[in-house]
């Protein structure tokens, strides 16, 4: 398991989509697949800065860890911020996505990109981090 | 993230480049809403936009919203393949006119 801490400020933001491209490129994700997870972390890692630590006005670290198999590429985004469950809340439905665009919600599109995107995305809270958990499954022709 | 606006007959030209991210949305957003203020032509070159998060539909949703209510027409020329699926998948492309070059815009909107 490879590992590497970035300051939860919005300056990082770039830098893991970054890192995440070098990640993906590295395991041999294809285009489309390495554009879905480097999303995924972009809108994951943007909620984390901006609502778990700027808002109540904290500090701390993303942490990013990666793991390979021959089938998968998994990687973890921890965090020390208060609780928060992306998949807590609903997520726009095929209603909401053929609405009209004068009509939509601004909100809930990061999350649903996020789940859209990747193969598996899940949350668990771990003592008192937070763990968003993105799998690739490699391989795949799109 | 840079944007650059130009006029090409009585449409209004929107040249973004770079990523557009939850850092950029708004710088993007202000500059495109500001240039389109009474207008109902306009096209969007994202040709050099390699990464457009929720952020930034959120901004074209602004910017769909503030032309719509003109009756006017939105083109977005250029968008990546990846980008195309992001749009496909939230819905949102079926309100855009999509054309691969600057020129097809053009005549699209002629």
């Amino acid at each position: 398991m490879n590992s590497k801490t970035f300051p939860g400020t919005v300056e990082s933001i770039d830098l893991i989509r970054h890192y995440i491209s070098e990640i993906a490129q590295s395991a041999g994700l294809d285009k489309k697949s390495s554009y879905n997870l480097k999303l995924a972390a972009d809108e994951i890692a943007t909620n984390i800065v901006l609502y778990g630590y700027e808002e109540p006005g904290l500090e701390g670290n993303i942490e990013v860890l990666d793991e390979q198999t021959e089938e998968a590429l998994t990687v973890i985004f921890e965090d020390t911020s208060a609780p928060f469950d992306p998949l807590a809340r609903e997520l726009p439905d095929e209603e909401d996505l053929t609405k009209p665009l004068e009509e939509r919600q601004i909100g809930g599109l990061g999350i649903f990109l996020t789940v859209k995107g990747v193969d598996d995305f899940s949350y668990e809270r771990v003592g008192e981090k937070n763990r968003n958990i993105f799998k690739m499954l490699k391989g795949r022709v799109s | 993230m840079k944007v650059n606006i130009k006029t090409i007959k009585d449409i209004t030209v929107i040249e973004a480049e770079g990523n557009i991210d939850s850092r950029t949305a708004g710088d993007f957003e202000k500059a495109t809403v500001d240039a389109t203020q009474g207008e109902d032509k306009v096209i969007i070159d994202l040709s050099q936009v390699e990464f457009l998060s929720s952020a930034g539909l959120r901004s074209l949703l602004m910017l769909y919203r503030q032309v719509k209510a003109r009756n006017g027409k939105i083109v977005l020329v250029g968008v990546s393949e990846e980008i195309q699926d992001v749009m496909e998948n939230t819905g949102f492309i079926n309100f855009f006119t999509l054309t691969e070059l600057l020129e097809d815009g053009v005549k699209e909107l002629s």
